[in-house]
């Protein structure tokens, strides 16, 4: 790990010095061991900041959306996850590609840092389900790279706990969303990391509009998880950050792939965020489509 | 302040004998918003009308809904109604209590009448959100585009000129005339075809109102009624069609030999050639597939040209490239006609294999004076006179298991007339019909086929077909006739099949270009089969002819008069009124994502820049935006829109939410 952070902070010193990119984005060292937070840098004297460990596991990729409207050309270390999320916001026409250096750093995953907040000092700490479940830990698509490839460790896609949901009655399931929705504080930390969610104007802050009450119930906090889970399909790169920042635990990925799974079941299997450009599944349409509902 | 008068309609006794009309009136007399409500025999009538005008200025009322039936049915009298006495008509909200309950519901009759008064007190949220709104209006391009060049597109497009339109004929092959230019003779009169169709032909060629684009295909349609763009494939002709003078030289001296499918492939016919020889416009084409020049070029070499050596004007031009054009329309007719059903599919008529076993088509060829056999009924294989005719009615028709479920209508009459034909030429030769039933509606048709029977001695046998195989020089036909319940077999010298009619094989292709609808055929569909027999659900675009169904030459013509007059009416116009109920960006909320651009199957939404100030800097942003004119209102880009930027005017999100609400609240 130690070549790939030094080699990452030499990249960021040439980007700023030679003045290629005025911001670069990466990771340092957070409040706790294991906490490894965002880190803008515009200085090549602060390059040494930036880290690279098990934990950097934030998606830095919504960032960029704060740049749009600046005259920033900004640099980004990227994972496998975070090109994916580059590629979902450049087709989303969030972000311009012009504006932005990718920097691919390949990934072996990433350690759960909720679960090393649990554990004792020098406990072994297991890896994040996300990361476990990565199917793609190197960059999808980059303009430089730093490290060598890995070899993915998962192929197919893990979809046993969605099956483990689908195969309980109906008055299971119901009781099982309202528990984990029970738990949910309307935060939207989930909404804020995510970067599928990248409105700029949110359905659930336009208070107005009547679709959500600002009452934090079982009811309305369902209404919200489920919402925002139609809002991501097809798009969620499945980076798990949502899961990562819910400060309730709710299994919110499990939402996710439950769309991911019907729609490679619906539409046939489509991995998010890989191109950029092509048909999203979800918005789009064919003449010879299967009107089977109609 | 929203005041809304209610009015609750019993249809006579279509809702009134199952719901409480009464009741229900007074079951929302005091929903918020309501200020009058009241129930009525018949809210459509005149009196019903008035007691709804009166009412709106008697009580001060500034929105109104009507308990009745369907919108699609009085949704415009109610609109104009309400409008006459000063009220936006957008104002007015219909709650269907008749189809949705009251004939659903027959007997239930308590529940029916809890249920319209939830559809009222929806239909009372909604009015209340409700927004005035103004038609707006479109230009109208006066010129009109008709695809197909055949009897019905040219009969359609003379029709449209002759009322001071100008009008396009877009045909794919080298002439118009289309299938009727195949056809020898016409039923019931037994004119010739040829003679009837050329003076409408030379009439549309030389009308100054009509413009001829021959050898062209439609390529992509784009806009809306009254403004259509239509980019159009002009093929290469190969041969320069301003040059030309049509003397003919260049056919005769052609080394090129391939099939002729004018001529159904009975003889042969030069690479570079007109269809027939009254073809217009008279001025050929190379067929490149069988040209020996483009031929030798796909293999490095390049060789031939005579026909430019020939040609005495330089009219040759083995370079021209497909050229793609863009015209505008205020309307389009779909004229592009039939194919025939290939009745190769059928064993037991041999795979289409026995040369002596010929379609409806082939024998218009054959005794065709211009035919390959200058009009002699001879045999395909040997070219001797058939001694003995056996004609197979419904090839394909009316055989939902391997052919078209549906009777092609005109083959009745086609068969019947070619009986007589072969009577006629050839009178020591016998005739067989099998059939499996006769019909013939139609002006002096049943006549006909009675006089075939009759005076031309033609042997109708009521069966199928089971199996038609080669016995030496002869071909054997099996069937049963199920009159005398007998087994019949006939030692004939040739088989006619009367081949179903079929679309044209791309017809669900054209119809996707255009955006109109199809059936399970590939016929194209009328917009409602008795009341709008010519029209389409695609504003602006009709239909003529046989690519609606299988219609004979009368009926072609018919329709296509029809068409043109809808045509004008709408070419009349200096403007057009277009729906309000379109949907519209909030671009402050959008965020230029796109996802609705593909959504859209009216291609009515773009992306566009719009400038910005933010943060004291001004900025530049993608947003959608919709095209009034183009949006048909079908709401597929509000859903798609995660954030709500994408409203639909008569139908809001918040509109539809207070509907929701209103129903829910009841069941709570």
């Amino acid at each position: 790990m130690s070549d790939i952070q030094s080699e990452m902070r030499a990249t960021a010193k040439q980007l700023l010095e030679s003045g290629e990119a005025t911001v670069v984005i990466g990771w340092e060292k957070g409040t706790m061991p294991y906490n490894s937070t965002p880190v803008m840098i515009r200085s090549a004297a602060d390059v040494d900041k930036l880290i690279w460990d098990e934990y950097c596991q934030q998606n830095l990729s919504t960032y960029l959306i704060d740049f749009i409207y600046t005259e920033d050309k900004v640099a980004i270390f990227a994972k496998g996850c975070d090109t994916r999320a580059y590629n979902r916001l450049i087709q989303d026409k969030r972000i311009s590609a012009d504006k932005c250096i990718v920097i691919g750093v390949p990934c072996s995953g990433m350690k759960s840092a909720k679960a090393a907040a649990k554990l004792p000092e020098g406990a072994e700490v297991p890896m994040s389900k996300a990361c476990k479940e990565c199917r793609y830990p190197n960059p999808v698509v980059f303009d430089r790279k730093i490290g060598q490839d890995v070899t993915p460790w998962c192929t197919e896609k893990d979809f046993s706990d969605v099956e483990a949901i689908e195969a309980m009655d109906q008055d299971a399931k119901a009781a099982f969303w309202k528990e984990q929705y029970t738990k949910c504080i309307r935060c939207y930390a989930c909404r804020n990391i995510c970067p599928a969610c990248n409105c700029t104007n949110c359905i659930f802050d336009q208070s107005a509009s009547g679709w959500q009450s600002k009452d934090i119930n079982a009811s309305e906090n369902q209404f919200y998880g489920v919402t925002r889970a139609f809002h991501v399909a097809g798009r969620c790169i499945e980076c798990g950050q949502c899961e990562m920042v819910c400060p309730s635990d709710v299994p919110i990925m499990l939402m996710n792939k439950k769309f991911i799974k019907d729609i490679d079941t619906l539409f046939g299997a489509y991995e998010a965020g890989l191109e950029t450009e092509g048909p999203v599944p979800l918005s789009h349409y064919e003449v010879s489509d299967p009107e089977e509902f109609m | 302040m929203e005041r809304v008068g209610v009015f609750i309609c019993h249809c006579g006794s279509n809702i009134g004998a199952v719901v409480d009309c009464a009741k229900v009136a007074e079951n929302v007399r005091n929903y918020p918003g309501v200020a009058y409500s009241t129930d009525y025999k018949y809210m459509c009538s005149e009196p019903g009308q008035e007691m709804i005008q009166n009412a709106i200025k008697e009580h001060n009322l500034n929105r109104v809904v009507v308990a009745s039936c369907s919108p699609r049915m009085h949704e415009k009298t109610f609109r104009a109604c309400v409008e006459k006495v000063g009220l936006n008509p957008y104002m007015f909200e219909m709650a269907n209590i008749r189809e949705h309950c009251s004939w659903v519901h027959a007997g239930k009759n308590e529940e029916a009448t809890e249920k319209a008064t939830d559809l009222v007190k929806m239909a009372v949220s909604k009015v209340c959100k409700n927004e005035e709104l103004q038609k707006g209006h479109a230009p109208v391009t006066k010129r009109a585009l008709v695809v197909g060049g055949g009897i019905a597109g040219i009969q359609c497009a003379l029709d449209i000129a002759n009322n001071g339109y100008q009008v396009d004929i877009l045909e794919r092959t080298p002439s118009i005339g289309g299938k009727m230019s195949q056809i020898d003779k016409t039923f019931p009169t037994i004119d010739c075809s040829a003679c009837i169709l050329t003076p409408k032909m030379v009439e549309a060629s030389s009308h100054p109102n009509i413009n001829l684009i021959t050898y062209s295909e439609l390529e992509h349609v784009d806009g809306y009624v009254g403004n259509f763009e239509v980019t159009i494939r002009k093929k290469a002709r190969s041969v320069d069609i301003k040059k030309c003078t049509g003397c003919g030289t260049c056919m005769t001296k052609c080394p090129g030999k391939a099939d002729d499918e004018f001529n159904m492939n009975l003889r042969k016919r030069t690479a570079i050639y007109t269809p027939f020889p009254q073809a217009i416009p008279n001025k050929p084409v190379i067929d490149r597939v069988n040209c020996l020049k483009f031929k030798s070029r796909e293999n490095g070499k390049d060789v031939c040209g005579i026909c430019s050596k020939f040609c005495p004007t330089g009219a040759i031009d083995y370079e021209q490239v497909d050229e793609l054009v863009t015209e505008k329309y205020g309307a389009i007719v779909m004229a592009t006609g039939y194919e025939q059903f290939d009745h190769s599919i059928y064993g037991e008529y041999g795979y289409g294999k026995y040369p002596d076993v010929i379609s409806g088509l082939h024998f218009e060829r054959l005794v065709n004076a211009s035919g390959p056999t200058q009009g002699h009924i001879v045999r395909p294989s040997d070219h001797k006179e058939p001694k003995t005719v056996v004609m197979v009615k419904c090839v394909g028709s009316r055989d939902p298991e391997h052919g078209k479920s549906y009777c092609s209508r005109t083959c009745c009459m086609y068969t019947a007339k070619q009986a007589t034909m072969i009577r006629d030429h050839c009178p020591d030769t016998k005739v067989y019909v099998f059939y499996m039933d006769v019909r013939t509606p139609g002006k002096l048709y049943d006549e006909f086929y009675n006089r075939t029977r009759e005076e031309y001695g033609v042997e109708y046998v009521r069966g199928r077909v089971s199996k038609i195989y080669q016995d030496g020089e002869q071909l054997m036909v099996k069937g049963e006739d199920t009159l005398l319940g007998k087994q019949v077999e006939i030692a004939a010298d040739m088989v006619i099949l009367a081949n179903a009619m079929i679309p044209q094989t791309d017809s669900e292709k054209m119809a996707q270009i255009v955006g109109i609808g199809y059936d399970k055929d590939g016929w194209f569909t009328e917009s409602h089969p008795k009341l709008g027999p010519v029209e389409t659900h695609t504003a602006g675009v009709f239909l003529a002819g046989a690519c609606q169904g299988p219609k004979d030459i009368p009926d072609s013509v018919a329709q296509a008069g029809a068409a043109a007059v809808k045509v004008c009416a709408l070419l009349s116009k200096d403007q057009l009124e277009t729906e309000p109920t379109v949907s519209k960006v909030d671009t402050k909320i959008c965020s230029g994502c796109g996802l609705c651009v593909p959504v859209c199957p009216y291609k009515a939404i773009t992306l566009e820049t719009i400038q910005e100030r933010r943060a004291g800097k001004t900025i530049e942003r993608l947003v959608a935006n919709v095209n009034s004119s183009l949006c048909q209102g079908c709401g597929a880009c509000t859903v798609t829109c995660r954030s709500g930027a994408a409203n639909l005017k008569h139908f809001t999100n918040a509109q539809i939410l207070a509907e929701v609400d209103a129903l829910c609240q009841t069941i709570l």
